[in-house]
């Protein structure tokens, strides 16, 4: 028997039985659809941490004050015996050769009054190099000077800006924060929020000055941006011992790259994704059942007609070839189905959620539609074998039922 | 046709096609028990979590400096230029309703001892940490009642802590160095325990003042306010408000939260959580429901020329249709209770084989499934019996 042959004789089969035909297909679409969206989501939902990632640069060391040997959920540390300092910060752009640029960062919440208008602010006192690091725009005016740490100079978010300053312009005006005065030297570009901080919602001011606004002495945090990916495992070690050396031999900082914070991200992501997935892939197998469960059904109608098909000469395993296709086919369909269902709900999800990037990878895609295929046939073995098994003379005399 | 028929006609014609009805079946069984286990496992999460925050009291409220609507995350800024002081936590003491107050200074020190030295969390406490906390001594005492303003060089160590520094040898009397400080070790707390995955007894607490020195700085990471009861909650917050607004130039740059906000707002996050996933193992159930609808519109046709019969000795058509009905149902509720017992069992299996994944399934799921099982057989057996129930006598008999 040819290939085609089979197909056209279990399609014909199937085409007699449109309802049930249609729902086998029916219940292995739900189940592929679901799979695929699911991948989509866990998919989207790693694009999109990765792309908030990238927003901050690749090549970046972070370097927190204090260190602990305790795992799990600690509190993000910025508070420990040796202050981090905007001099360490000078020191890891001097010593450690593979980086090119620090910023020191200090952040705080404050108000923020001008000209009789008050808002609760996000303050970070930085330095210049913050700007390439972070990969921020200017719109208007400049960024803070450069080697310039203590100035009562600030730069303002695009909302901030909008909002202290409706309808003038807030280039030279002076913002109150505090106790302290300081005059608008730039405007932000919109930018929108980056790793659970408002870049809209900032006011970047000058390191020391931050410094003093808060009554600190140490820094939250430094960006080291090295030169390559490559040398980020160097870099981080040379920072380290820098950093113990200036702290009278104490390691109290920690330094974490932004690749170890990712790979965090993609593994617990991933699990998710995986353990979501699998708990919709067992609507597979219970679609598997219902295709199996349908063949038998079809098998038994078919007695007199499998006994006709031995008596002229087929063989056992051409009519398990025949049972085969047939539910294959049943649930290759379901597949393809369940592939257009899952299209048609993304264009929707999309167009409600343009920022999702939701994309099912395309090796998700191909791996639903093979275990699809492969459904039908591990589930069709069994009608299959039950339909060659018959013996052609006592099928030929059964009974219709 | 009493019940008792309808159920009997129900079972025979399941008994006589046992293969398919137990695959049929078998789809529902499925579908039930993966929606059980994983809630049962959402439900476990949720009172071990909720446990877990209980654990501190529900009478607790907590202050942080800095607004949460700025910056989104107060443990992650937690800077402001007006500061909590502990002027701040002493005027907190004053207010009427308020028991006891904590103010905490924390950060991370290198704790030492003859040699061996461990990175941990050093709280700055006071003597009323450990009743607003819910934590006790195991041996010695916790920091004694002084001057918030005057420290002592004295700590007490978590369990852990006190382990990994001086073995089984006691701590207590003996000297430890917190970043090159030397201080007397005047007790060690109970093991209380991770929270969360935070290793509560992995800590040192000394006085407030000490920390304050040791981290250089004068203001506070936080003040924990225990409150006398649980109705007295609103009120005193409200009070906590005013007082705090009033001594920081009027400006609330503050943020608190009660215990019971904290756990209402985890309670529906779980809550949300689990009845996706649910949602995602329902999909089977749904898939499952189909094969009962395309089984029994298969038996349906099968049985057409008995339809036909039936009807033309008097059975009316309500009562075809409750026929079929019954079977769908049968078919689905025996497979709900399997799943029933499976899902539990598999739940149960789950926790012996990983203690510290938490289970529960409480008696409302279990119902609901039971509802849910009916209500599938319902669903999908509505459409075939109605088929049967709407065929002529006439037609069925002679269709053959």
């Amino acid at each position: 028997m040819r290939l085609s042959d089979l197909l056209r004789f279990a399609g014909g089969a199937l085409h007699g039985h449109r309802l049930r035909t249609v729902l086998s297909v029916l219940g292995v679409a739900i189940g592929v659809a679901s799979v695929i969206l699911l991948t989509g989501l866990g998919e989207g939902a790693r694009r999109y941490v990765t792309g908030e990632f990238a927003s901050l640069g690749a090549n970046l060391l972070i370097v927190i004050p204090g260190k602990t040997e305790t795992k799990g959920m600690a509190p993000l540390i910025n508070t420990a015996p040796h202050d981090l300092t905007r001099q360490d910060a000078e020191a890891i752009l001097e010593r450690v050769r593979s980086v090119q640029r620090v910023a020191p960062v200090v952040i705080g919440t404050a108000r923020a009054n001008a000209a009789e208008r008050t808002r609760e602010i996000t303050v970070v006192g930085t330095t210049r190099d913050l700007l390439e690091i972070r990969h921020l725009k200017v719109a208007r005016g400049r960024f803070l000077p450069r080697d310039v740490p203590e100035a009562a100079l600030c730069v303002l978010g695009a909302r901030v800006a909008r909002e202290l300053f409706p309808d003038q312009n807030p280039l030279g005006q002076l913002v109150r924060v505090g106790e302290w005065r300081f005059r608008v030297i730039g405007l932000m570009a919109p930018r929108g929020t980056s790793i659970g901080l408002d870049l809209d919602e900032i006011v970047a001011i000058p390191v020391d000055t931050a410094l003093r606004v808060f009554n600190r002495t140490s820094l939250f945090r430094i960006l080291a941006e090295v030169r390559s990916r490559s040398d980020l495992d160097g870099a981080e070690r040379a920072v380290l011992a820098l950093l113990r050396e200036r702290h009278s031999g104490r390691e109290d900082v920690t330094v974490m790259t932004q690749d170890s914070v990712l790979a965090t991200f993609n593994q617990i992501l991933g699990a998710l994704t995986a353990a979501l997935v699998g708990i919709a892939a067992i609507s597979l197998g219970v679609a598997g059942l219902g295709i199996m469960n349908v063949m038998l059904v079809s098998v038994s109608e078919r007695t007199r007609e499998i006994g006709l098909l031995k008596a002229i000469g087929v063989t056992p395993s051409q009519v398990t070839a025949v049972f085969l296709v047939e539910a294959a086919i049943l649930s290759s369909a379901g597949g393809c189905v369940g592939l257009l269902a899952s299209v048609g709900v993304e264009r929707l999800f999309l167009r409600l959620y343009p920022d999702f990037p939701i994309q099912p990878p395309g090796w998700a895609i191909a791996s639903a539609l093979a275990v699809s295929f492969s459904v039908g046939l591990i589930f069709g073995i069994l009608p299959a074998r039950n339909a060659a098994r018959l013996d052609a003379v006592q099928a030929l005399m059964r009974r219709k039922t | 046709m009493s019940f008792q028929d309808l159920f009997r006609l129900a079972w025979q014609s399941m008994w006589f096609h046992r293969q398919r009805s137990f695959l049929t079946l078998l789809g529902i069984l499925i579908g039930i028990a993966s929606v059980i286990l994983l809630t049962s496992i959402g439900e476990g999460t949720r009172v071990y979590v909720l446990s877990e925050f209980t654990q501190f009291g529900t009478t607790l409220a907590a202050v942080n400096p800095g607004r949460i609507e700025t910056s989104g995350a107060p443990g992650a800024l937690g800077v402001t230029v007006n500061p909590l002081t502990l002027e701040d936590a002493a005027a907190l003491d004053r207010i009427p309703g308020v028991e006891r107050v904590a103010p905490v200074v924390m950060g991370a020190a290198e704790v030492e001892h003859a040699g061996r030295s461990r990175n941990v969390f050093v709280y700055g406490v006071t003597s009323s940490s450990p009743e607003v906390w819910r934590m006790r001594v195991r041996g010695g005492r916790f920091i004694p009642e002084m001057d918030w303003r005057r420290g002592a060089p004295l700590a007490v160590l978590g369990p852990k802590l006190s382990r990994e520094l001086f073995g089984d040898q006691t701590s207590l009397g003996r000297h430890v160095r917190i970043s090159g400080q030397r201080y007397l070790v005047i007790g060690v707390m109970q093991p209380k325990g991770q929270f969360l995955g935070f290793d509560i007894d992995d800590s040192a607490y000394i006085p407030v003042a000490e920390a304050g020195r040791l981290f250089n700085r004068l203001d506070l990471h936080e003040i924990d306010v225990l409150i006398a009861n649980s109705s007295l909650i609103d009120t005193v917050v409200g009070r906590i408000k005013r007082t705090l607004i009033e001594r920081h130039n009027m400006e609330e740059d503050f943020t608190i939260t009660t215990q019971t906000g904290m756990l209402e707002s985890l309670d529906r996050i779980i809550r949300i959580v689990s009845l996706a996933v649910g949602g995602i193992g329902a999909i089977s159930l749904l898939v499952g429901s189909i094969g009962i609808l395309t089984m029994m519109w298969i038996s349906v046709n099968e049985r057409t020329s008995e339809i036909g019969l039936v009807r033309a000795i008097g059975a009316t058509s309500t009562q075809v249709l409750l026929l079929f009905l019954t079977e769908a149902i049968l078919l689905s509720t025996v497979g709900g209770v399997l799943g029933l017992v499976a899902g539990i069992g598999l739940a149960q299996a789950l926790h012996v084989y990983l203690p510290a994944l938490p289970v529960s399934t409480p008696v409302e799921f279990v119902l609901l499934a039971l509802i849910v099982s009916l209500l599938v057989g319902v669903g999908s057996g509505l459409l075939p019996a109605r088929r049967a129930a709407a065929l002529d006598p006439v037609v069925a008999l002679t269709e053959e």
